[in-house]
Parts: C-alpha cells; structure tokens; sequence
C-alpha cells in the first residue's frame, strides 16, 4: 500500500509527474502561447511582435480562401468518416466469419496503417501519376484507355483521391477496434435471435449493430478529428492543388504560417480550427452515445 | 519497496529516452564523404586561400574542429551533384572542419527554411532565397568586402552583402527536339505569333504535345507566369509592383488580364495531365518523343544529356507579342549565405566563410556551372567547359532587348510581399482549368494583395 503524506499519494505523483511536465510544456504551454499569438501579425521570425486584436479572426470569416479550405475540409472529414467506417466494418464482419487464414487476412488489412502518411502520399501520387502511374496503365491495358483520369489534377476528382487514400491508410485501424467489439458480441443472443426466426440482416441490423455502438463512437470520433486534422499527404501529394482545390484548414494554416510569414494569422485559423473540433465532437458523441445500448 | 524502486528507475529512464530524442541534427542529414575525387582542390596547389599542407589539407583556419550545417535546394539533381562534389572537396581539404548537408526539400525550400528556423534547426550556412525577409529579422552575417569583391553584381541590404550569389539569373527558353524539327520541316520562330503558329501545327500533327508543362511543381507555373508577365506588365510599367503598393494601381490592370489570357493561350498547348505534371518529369516528356518543346532554364541541358545523350535538342528564346525579346538575366538577391546565429562563434564564422570562398574559387566553381550550365556570377570566369547549346543562350542574353530577374526575386520597392507568388500561381492554375475566371482571379489577387499590403509595404513604410 502506498505511503500518503497530508492526503497526497507521493508514489502516484512521482509516476505521473514526467508525463504530466513533458505534456504541460509541449501541449499546453504552446497552446496557450498560441492563442496570444493568434491575436499578433507576428511573422515568425521577426523579435518584433505586433499586437493587432480580433483583425485576424475578422479576416477568417470574411476570407473567401478560408470559406474554401472550411468547404473542403468538411467534404473530406465526411466523406473519409463514412466511407472509412462502412469499409472497415465490412472488413471486421470478413475477418471475424472467415474460416481460413483468420490472422492473415487481419494482418494484411493492418499493414497500410503501419506505413507513414508520407511514404502512403508518395506511393500513391506515383500511382496517380496520369502517364506513368499504374491505375492509368493498368486501364489502357485491359482496354479502357478511355477511362484515364488525371486524377490528382482533375478539379472535380483530386479531393476524392486523396481521401481513398487515407481510407485505405486507415480503414485497417478502425476494423480492428470493430473486431473487438464484434468479438464480444454475446453468441446465445445472436443464436436465440436465429432460433426466433430472425434472418442475417435482422440479427445484424437489432442485435450486432446495437451491441457494437460503443465501436461506433469511438471510431467515427477518431475519424471525424483525423480528417480534420490530415496533412501529410495533401503536402505530398497535391501541395494544397490544383488551385486550391485540396487546400484544408490545416493546410491553409501551414501555408499561411511558414509560407506567407503570417505566424498570427495562421494560429489564429489554428484556434478557430479547434473550436470546430470541440463542438463537432460533442456534437457527434451526443447523437451516438444516445444510441448505445449494452446488455 | 524494492518494486517500487524499479519502477521509478525505468519512469525515469523513458523520462530521459523521450527527452533525448528532441532536438539535435536530423538523423537524414548527410555527411559529403570526405574521400576526395581525382583532380579535385586536395591536390598540392594551393586554391582558395589558406596554405596547403605537404598532405594535401589546408593549414587550419579554426581554433578547434568545427562542424557545420549546410542546406541548399535539392531538387535538381545537377545541383544536388554539384554541392555534393564541392562540399565533398572542402571536407578533404579542411580536415578539421566538417560541412553536412542536410536535405533541402526540393520544390518546398522556402517552407523547409522557415521550418528549420522556429524548431531551432538554421543551418549555419545556406542558399538563401527570401533575402530581404531573413536580412530584416537579423537572422544573416554580412559577408566581408573580399568575398563580395569575388563577384560581378550583388545586392545590398542598408550597406551590406548577405547573398553570394551562385549564378546569374536562369535564363529561361524553348528547349525542343531538334530531331522532330528536322524531320517535320519546322523551323525556330522568330515572333511570338510564328510560335504560336508552330504550336498549332505539331498539335494538328498529333505524334505529340507541342509543350510539356511539369505543372505539379508550382515553381515551374514560375516561369511561365513570368514571361507572360514581362510581356504583358513590365513591358509597359516596370515598377508595376511599386505602383501597386503606392496605391495607383492594382490587380485588376487589363495588363494583368492579359497576363491570364497569354498564359491561356499558351497552355492550351500543353501535355494531358499537365497540372499533375512533376518537373523532374519532363525531360522524359522531351526525350521520349512525347512532346516536342518544354519551357525551362538552363539547368535542363545536362539533365537532358543524362536522360539520352543522343538526344539532339535545340534552343530559342521566345519572343514577346510587341515583338522584342525578353529574357530572364543580370544578379538577383538570392545564393549563399550565412547565419548570423551561427557568426556569433568565431571558428563558425570563420569555416563558412572560408567555405564561400572555397566554393567559388574557380576550378570549384566550375564544377556548379558546368553542371547546371548557369551563367558564372563571379569576376573571374571559371573554365567550364560549356556547351554549344549554352553558347547560344549567352549570346541570346547578350542580344535581348530586356533582361530582368524573376518577379519574386526583386528587393526594395518592387519587392512582393511573402509567398504572393505561390498564391498567384495558384490561381492562374485555376483560371486555366476553368475553376475560375479571369475577372475573379484579378478580384482575388486584388483582395489577397491588399491584406499582404497591411503587413509588409516598402514604399509606405518608407514615408
């Protein structure tokens, strides 16, 4: 049993001190910091800091380029959410009722998780690539050389590509939460559902969808922030482009920050993109928590 | 007791782990191996500066061995081999002072510059770009008169020197495939419409695209926004720029207009997939029979003898619509230069320099332009052997009614505010695609340029 001096257990804080020092000064230290910046047109490098009021949150919400980068962030957060979580369903549900190779076909789905966001930019930029990468001409040779695409330089297409590529980057992370959920779903229920006349579709839509909620949450809150919040492969892949038809709200705030020497303004786009995380987020775990049903 | 005691020792160990991860030099930096080719400044005589050692190595110029950073941008491989033979030459001959270069980023060193700089990562010494930006921060050492003395042109910020420069500006033109030409009777152009005539008839031919556009790197959109705009802006205001930040003009000019209508017209002409094009692509584009011209600079010439050295490609400048010939030249703000952090030690200081001098001394030189075929910057002109194709683009420069440097590479009054370029290629991307038309892009250039004006204006700041 540990030792408490005037109620405070000394052990307990020795443990959680390091983490609690190293998370105060990298996270909430900077961030505090950051909202002072926020109100400066301070150029990242320069001593001098200027202090300028609410002039950069004024110019956020008059922006049009920001209205932009809002538009596309929101079109790629739901777009990656839904689609990433129905294929890595889909991919629990495989997994959890194939009968051979179990462990391989789970592990096969993982691997794109383990590589970098950069390394999966590269690869499918060059896989993009309109004359010389593989999914150009893989079609002109079965045929359907008509079908080519410029697909990281068609307008209408570019954000769409770079969302498939962060659900295949992340859809293996979400199935394994699913599987593990899946996996606790209890049998008799299932079977005495079966037993009652239920059909596949019924068990799975009243009984499995139900159970696995909590997964839900979890999954659709982990997928609603990484869309917000992707970078890396709109850096690799399309720098924001074309135009700026890829350009997000990190990214806006990345160019503007170290491209444009405009610190102030790019932290300011910085807090205003944490609020729309706060509130989305609670939002979001309102509607689904609602739904969460446990035996 | 005895648990507990492990378990504070191993919190404390991962406390220690994590923290010594932080910091330091990138575990991707580069160290130029310090075997030095044949024939290269290791060699008895002595070179730039400095008395050399019966071993070859230079007397020592610092008080202990010193280690420097060096970062330059690497996306051309011409320069990337460059530095790395030169660097590779200092190491040997100074033993006691080590250059390591750390990757440059390729299409994004401005941003990788900035980057290092607020994660405390400025290299000592550097190709520095945004001059005038870093120079106002304090962030470079003024070089001494001997090195500035080294040169033709440089430019000066309050009195001093902070750039050498490493050539002259790239001189941009048609690079075409001579090959194609001859086969199919087409000749070089001698007007802007005669181009444009011989665009529309290689692609009514249809074996090829009359241009590859490596659209993808925004720098490469650079060069031809700038022709247009030098045909379309400068050719009739100069100080566009400065008349923009004075307030009696802006970017709804119909000479800005005109700009996007050129830059329609012109690539009009391009591959399919231009906008998704790299830059390092196109030489394959040119020596591939793919396309028949492409629009760059100098440095291409050795990538394209690499790719194919059969290859027979020729060269001309284009003509503006009035009829005269304009061309990229003459010394700009940007080349090597010094950290004024890094100044503040006395051997640092002392090794980059002597690093400058190193690298400009006339066989090291050489090595630079001959491999980026760029116009020597210094006094004296190193031997390099330059090619026939590189003869003709000085005497081009020689003969041009105008010679400029790039519109984002100007200082004092005609300077452009941070990354207005970038956003201004942007939007011509857009305007070609269709995304947006011409109106609205000048709105938006107007509007962009007017919220950059409230931070940065030379002309107003100086009243």
């Amino acid at each position: 049993m540990t030792k408490k001096k005037g109620g405070i257990d000394t052990a307990a804080v020795a443990f959680i001190a390091p983490a609690f020092i190293l998370y105060t000064l990298f996270i909430i230290v900077p961030a505090f910091s950051s909202v002072y910046y926020s109100f400066t047109s301070w150029d990242g490098i320069s001593p001098v800091v200027k202090f300028v009021g609410l002039a950069n949150y004024r110019e956020i919400f008059t922006s049009a380029r920001f209205g932009n980068a809002l538009r596309n962030t929101v079109i790629l957060t739901v777009f990656i959410s839904i689609v990433e979580n129905a294929l890595a369903l889909l991919l629990a549900l495989l997994v959890d009722h194939v009968k051979w190779f179990k462990n391989f076909f789970r592990s096969a789905f993982y691997v794109p998780v383990l590589i970098s966001g950069i390394v999966s930019g590269f690869i499918w930029k060059i896989m993009y690539n309109y004359n010389f990468g593989a999914i150009n001409s893989l079609l002109t040779s079965i045929g359907l050389g008509e079908w080519k695409q410029d697909w990281l330089g068609n307008p209408k297409l570019t954000l769409l590509m770079v969302g498939f590529v962060l659900i295949w980057k992340g859809a293996g992370y979400y199935m394994i939460i699913y599987l593990a959920s899946l996996q606790s779903v209890p049998t008799d229920v299932v079977e005495a559902a079966a037993i009652d006349g239920a059909s596949p579709w019924q068990r799975f839509k009243t009984i499995t969808v139900p159970l696995i909620s909590g997964a839900f949450t979890i999954n659709f809150t982990l997928s609603l922030i990484n869309g917000l919040k992707v970078f890396d492969q709109i850096s690799v892949m399309t720098d924001g482009g074309p135009g700026f038809t890829t350009e997000t709200v990190v990214y806006l705030l990345y160019k503007v920050g170290f491209n444009e020497g405009r610190q102030g303004f790019g932290t300011a786009v910085g807090i205003v993109l944490l609020f729309i995380i706060i509130i989305l987020n609670a939002v979001q775990q309102k509607f689904l928590k609602s739904r969460e049903v446990q035996l | 007791m005895k648990r507990r005691l492990i378990s504070m020792a191993v919190c404390t160990a991962m406390v220690v782990g994590s923290l010594a991860g932080c910091g330091g030099a990138g575990t991707t930096a580069t160290t130029a191996t310090t075997a030095a080719p044949a024939g290269s400044a290791a060699g008895s005589e002595t070179t730039a500066g400095g008395e050399t050692t019966a071993a070859g190595a230079k007397e020592s110029i610092v008080s202990a061995p010193t280690a420097l950073t060096y970062i330059f941008a690497d996306g051309d491989e011409g320069a990337k081999a460059a530095m790395n033979e030169i660097v590779s030459q200092f190491n040997a001959a100074y033993p006691d002072i080590t250059i390591t270069i750390e990757p440059g980023s390729g299409g994004a060193y401005s941003e990788l510059l900035k980057t290092k700089e607020s994660v405390g990562e400025f290299p000592d010494v550097m190709e520095m770009r945004d001059t005038a930006v870093y120079q106002r921060a304090g962030m470079l050492e003024p070089l001494p008169q001997d090195i500035v003395e080294l040169f033709k042109t440089t430019v000066e910020f309050d009195g001093d020197t902070y750039t050498a420069p490493l050539a002259g500006e790239n001189t941009n033109g048609i690079i075409y495939n001579k090959k194609y030409f001859d086969d199919n009777g087409l000749t070089e152009p001698k007007t802007y419409d005669e181009f444009i005539q011989l665009c529309e008839t290689i692609k009514s031919k249809g074996d090829m695209a009359p241009l590859v556009i490596g659209g993808q790197d925004i720098w490469h959109i650079g060069f031809w926004f700038y022709k247009a705009y030098n045909d379309q802006v400068l050719s009739g205001d100069p100080d566009f720029i400065k008349h923009c930040y004075d307030g009696s003009k802006d970017f709804r000019d119909p000479a800005i207009k005109a700009v996007f209508e050129e830059m329609q017209q012109l690539f009009q002409y391009g591959q399919d997939g231009w906008v998704s094009t790299p830059d390092a692509q196109i030489t394959t584009f040119l020596v591939s029979d793919m396309a028949a011209m492409m629009y760059s600079g100098t440095h291409m010439f050795s990538q394209i003898e690499t790719a194919d050295p059969g290859f027979a490609y020729g060269w001309f400048a284009v003509p503006s619509p009035d009829g005269k010939t304009r061309l990229v030249g003459g010394g700009g703000a940007s080349g090597l230069a010094i950290s004024a952090e890094s100044a503040k030690d006395p051997d640092k200081k002392a090794a980059a320099e002597e690093f400058i001098r190193f690298f400009y001394a006339p066989e090291n030189y050489k090595v630079y332009v001959e491999k980026l075929n760029a116009i020597p910057s210094t006094v004296v002109t190193p031997d390099a052997a330059f090619s026939p194709m590189m003869n003709t683009v000085i005497e081009a420069l020689d003969n041009a009614d105008d010679l400029s440097c790039m519109w984002n590479v100007r200082t004092g009054e005609n300077e452009l505010p941070p990354d207005f370029r970038n956003f201004t290629y942007k939007t011509t991307i857009e305007v070609i695609q269709g995304q947006r038309d011409i109106a609205s892009a000048c709105d938006e250039l107007n509007k962009t340029w007017q919220v950059a004006m409230q931070n940065f204006n030379p002309v107003t700041s100086k009243q």
